[in-house]
């Protein structure tokens, strides 16, 4: 093994160390934060009838009553072990049943970010290379996208194309597992919704980056020696503005698993933000605390993902 | 490290953009939603609920829109038809004794579960035991009353009463009456996947647990023939603009909405079934004794109270006519309504204010009082109502989740809260236990008492219809509450189904649903 790909390996456990600390800190604040419900929690389990007596019983049945740090200890040894634990409600195993909505939402959102980025790249880089009226047209349409919100669009593309010409779903999700093209349909009009803001602003990042860019006297150097223009533009200039935009998508990734809460309402989607506000409502501490470590552990990995994809897109953004 | 459009990297990063792009633009011209197909309509129902259930497990299923499912997959002993009748179900016949301490439930011959094992007064008797003996949203009904359950033989139950109970037949036509098959019931798998003796099983290849489930009928069901659809589908959707679409599209063919949303689904030719009176907004008096608020220790306080609200206005602004102004709790098609007892408390903030002044509360009085999600619509108005009679509120959020701990815990002397309008029996045990959230300070008087034993204690529906009557007017005279309104539903279908009934039952059921020419 290359020095090089050892210090690579190196960085990478590094991040991966420093994500799972930022997981246990953001898991034991969130069970701090969740312990003095406890009692309205089980009282929700019991029901109208619930009663102090009762309360402290099933407290002490589903070993609520112990200290807050041993209660957190004990779910730590359980996840090292791989096990998140049981629904109090349902007694679904945490782990599949948090993977399985995370796996409906990400099959939108990745689907989302793959479209942006090509659609983003193609109108930000012929923006700012041809100037002019594309240029402006590109401008106009991504400030429409940033103004319009996302739900909106959504209620717009609804009733167009589902309830006027019949030809996608209104609500609903198909894995992709059970049927390809019912998938793509069910989730055609979320992931519209979703990318039109999306790209709006990655759009607008490369068109700027890119401008600048374009602007710098490498540029200028390059074209005195004749290299071709295209060869500057997507071989150069590109490489170079990749990084913002790179950050900008991490941004929209993270803010878009945050945000897909509402469009999972709005279509009925079972997705990764409807279950955790669910659980959220019903108290359900096993997987509040799964879904947590999960969105921690996500959001570790797309940061440590953009900065490797940045760097190899651009050696002056390396780290090593 | 390099990078160019010609570079295989890049090509094969734009293929697959390319690629999704494409699957994408194919879908949407593809066409095809998901839509039942028309011929189907009448053997298929998808209605959406609201929320997702939290188990099917018998001690923790509860009364709301998920009764949908589980009453599809458990038999109960009794029934409460649409006309909100009593009727027997897996219990044929049932028989109090004369000092009604005694109920005796015959079992029809024949029922099985989805597993094949038979149903029997064993599974009766463990179920119930089971309920009784779990500490759950169920137990209290049952624990406070039922004092022994035997099976004498294979379809005799009988349960011995600690008392006679007027709500007992009620709650076990509702959660307290399923039949579980006490082989499997105590496995984790119930609280998704219970085995009961239903018209319906759970389709568990097409349930999405928490999002979709799908029931499909047992054509060996003893009823099999009282439910016309072949095929359940229950979708949980939180967004009412989303039951909309889905109505729309064809997706659903039953759910409620608001009805600000019923025009644009009337002119889609949609069946519109509004029902009047199905939940009651209601701002519970809870301190009568006036320990922790003083003012409310007196009548007049109350009685002022309950004339500060101008309930037609409400009814009109807040649920464009699908409602009913009313000062009672009950059920206007119940027994114990009095429509005369409507009469009780007008509009009148003068005479309101006379009231205070009489009682000594001139310059009115402050009062907290908890804010949750599901008021928050009605805290303006509640406010301002209020404070024309010189009472300041200030609200406090509380999490929707902490609401039956928090109003159980008597930390507030007066709030509002919407709940079902169930039976005339159920009603009366719901607002008068004490320390549960709806008798947090632990009300009490004796002829309230009397006539709570009176309506438990009756023989025929003639003494039972008076004893309810006598509550009611009870809880109005001395107002005890200060319901401002029944809350209506709206009821949309689509072609081949309709909603049946007209509120006298509220219990959910598939059987509220039939199938129109």
């Amino acid at each position: 093994m290359s020095r090089r790909a050892r210090d690579m390996l190196l960085y990478v456990a590094r991040r991966l160390v420093t994500g799972l600390v930022l997981a246990l800190l953001v898991t034991l604040i969130t069970f701090l934060l969740l312990a003095p419900s406890f009692d309205a929690i089980v009282g929700n389990r019991l029901g109208a009838g619930a009663t102090a007596e009762s309360i402290r019983a099933m407290k002490t049945q589903m070993g609520l009553d112990r200290p807050v740090l041993a209660q957190y200890s004990d779910w730590l040894a359980h996840v090292a072990r791989g096990d998140l634990g049981a629904s109090f409600f349902t007694g679904e195993r945490v782990g599949h049943t948090v993977g399985q909505h995370l796996g409906v939402t990400m099959s939108i959102v990745l689907v989302t970010l793959l479209l942006s980025v090509a659609f983003s790249v193609a109108l930000g880089v012929t923006a700012a290379w041809r100037g002019g009226v594309v240029d402006r047209v590109v401008q106009g349409v991504s400030l429409t996208g940033h103004l319009v919100p996302n739900l909106l669009i959504a209620i717009a593309l609804v009733y167009l194309l589902s309830i006027r010409l019949d030809l996608l779903p209104a609500t609903g999700f198909t894995p992709l597992t059970d049927d390809p093209a019912a998938w793509a349909r069910s989730i055609a009009i979320p992931v519209t919704a979703l990318l039109i803001a999306s790209m709006a602003g990655l759009t607008a990042q490369i068109r700027g980056t890119m401008i600048d860019e374009l602007r710098k006297d490498y540029v200028r150097t390059l074209r005195t020696r004749g290299i071709p223009t295209r060869s500057i533009v997507l071989r150069h200039a590109l490489r170079n503005a990749s990084g913002p935009a790179l950050t900008v998508l991490s941004f929209e990734f993270i803010a878009m698993l945050g945000g897909a809460l509402i469009i999972e309402k709005v279509f009925a989607i079972p997705g990764f933000g409807s279950y955790a506000f669910d659980a959220s409502l019903q108290g359900d501490v096993p997987v509040i605390m799964g879904i947590t470590l999960f969105a921690v552990l996500l959001v570790v990995v797309v940061n440590l993902a953009v900065d490797l994809v940045n760097g190899w897109l651009n050696p002056k953004a390396r780290v090593l | 490290m390099s990078i160019s459009i010609g570079s295989p990297r890049l090509r094969r990063l734009f293929a697959s953009a390319t690629v999704a792009a494409l699957l994408l633009t194919a879908a949407c011209s593809g066409g095809g939603s998901d839509s039942p197909d028309p011929s189907q309509k009448t053997t298929t129902l998808s209605l959406s609920i609201q929320g997702a259930p939290a188990s099917f497990e018998p001690t923790r299923i509860d009364a709301g829109q998920s009764s949908y499912i589980w009453r599809s997959l458990y038999d109960t002993l009794l029934y409460i038809d649409n006309e909100g009748r009593l009727q027997p179900s897996a219990a044929q016949r049932y028989e109090y004794s004369a000092d009604r301490r005694t109920l005796t439930l015959t079992l029809r011959k024949g029922m099985t579960f989805s597993s094949g094992a038979p149903v029997n007064a064993a599974a009766v008797k463990a179920t119930l035991e089971r309920i009784r003996d779990t500490p759950g949203p169920n137990q209290a009904n049952i624990a406070d009353v039922v004092a022994s359950v035997e099976a004498p033989d294979d379809l005799t139950v009988v349960v011995g009463l600690k008392r006679p109970s007027g709500s007992l037949l009620w709650n076990l036509a509702g959660v307290n009456g399923v039949i579980a098959d006490p082989a499997t019931v105590a496995r984790g798998s119930t609280a998704t996947d219970p085995v009961g003796s239903g018209p319906y099983t759970l389709d568990k290849g097409a349930t999405v647990n928490g999002s979709e489930y799908t029931l499909k009928k047992r054509k060996e069901h003893w009823n099999a023939d009282a439910y016309p659809f072949e095929t359940v589908r229950v979708r949980v959707m939180g967004d009412r603009a989303a039951v909309v679409n889905a109505l729309r599209a064809g997706e659903l063919n039953a759910g409620s909405v608001d009805p600000t949303q019923v025009e644009p689904l009337k002119s889609a030719g949609l069946r519109i079934s509004p029902v009047k009176a199905f939940t009651v907004g209601n701002l519970v008096l809870a301190d009568r004794a006036g320990t922790s608020l003083e003012p409310l220790g007196d009548v007049r306080v109350r009685r002022a109270i309950n004339m500060s609200f101008d309930r037609t206005k409400l009814v009109a602004a807040f649920l464009k006519g699908v409602g009913v102004p009313s000062t009672q709790l009950f059920n206007p098609k119940g027994q114990a309504y009095d429509a005369q007892l409507d009469k009780a408390y007008p509009f009148d903030v003068a005479a309101a204010r006379k009231l205070m002044a009489e009682a000594g509360y001139a310059q009115g009085f402050s009062v907290k009082m908890p804010s949750f999600v599901t008021t928050k619509p009605f805290e303006p108005v509640i406010a301002q109502s209020l404070a024309a009679i010189g009472i300041k509120v200030t609200w406090e959020a509380v999490p929707i989740q902490r609401q039956a701990t928090t109003l159980a815990a008597a930390k507030y002397p007066m709030y509002f809260v919407i709940y079902g309008l169930d039976t005339d029996a159920v009603l009366t045990t719901l607002y008068t236990v004490p320390g549960t959230p709806t008798n947090p300070f632990k009300s009490s008087d004796p002829d309230l008492t009397a006539l709570i034993a009176q309506a438990n204690s009756a023989d025929d529906p003639a003494g039972a219809r008076a004893a309810y009557r006598g509550i009611n007017k009870f809880f109005v005279d001395n107002a005890w509450f200060a319901p401002l309104m029944d809350i209506g539903v709206t009821w949309v279908t689509g072609k081949g189904v309709k909603h049946l009934g007209d509120g006298s039952s509220t219990a959910i059921d598939i059987r509220n649903f039939g199938t129109a020419g």
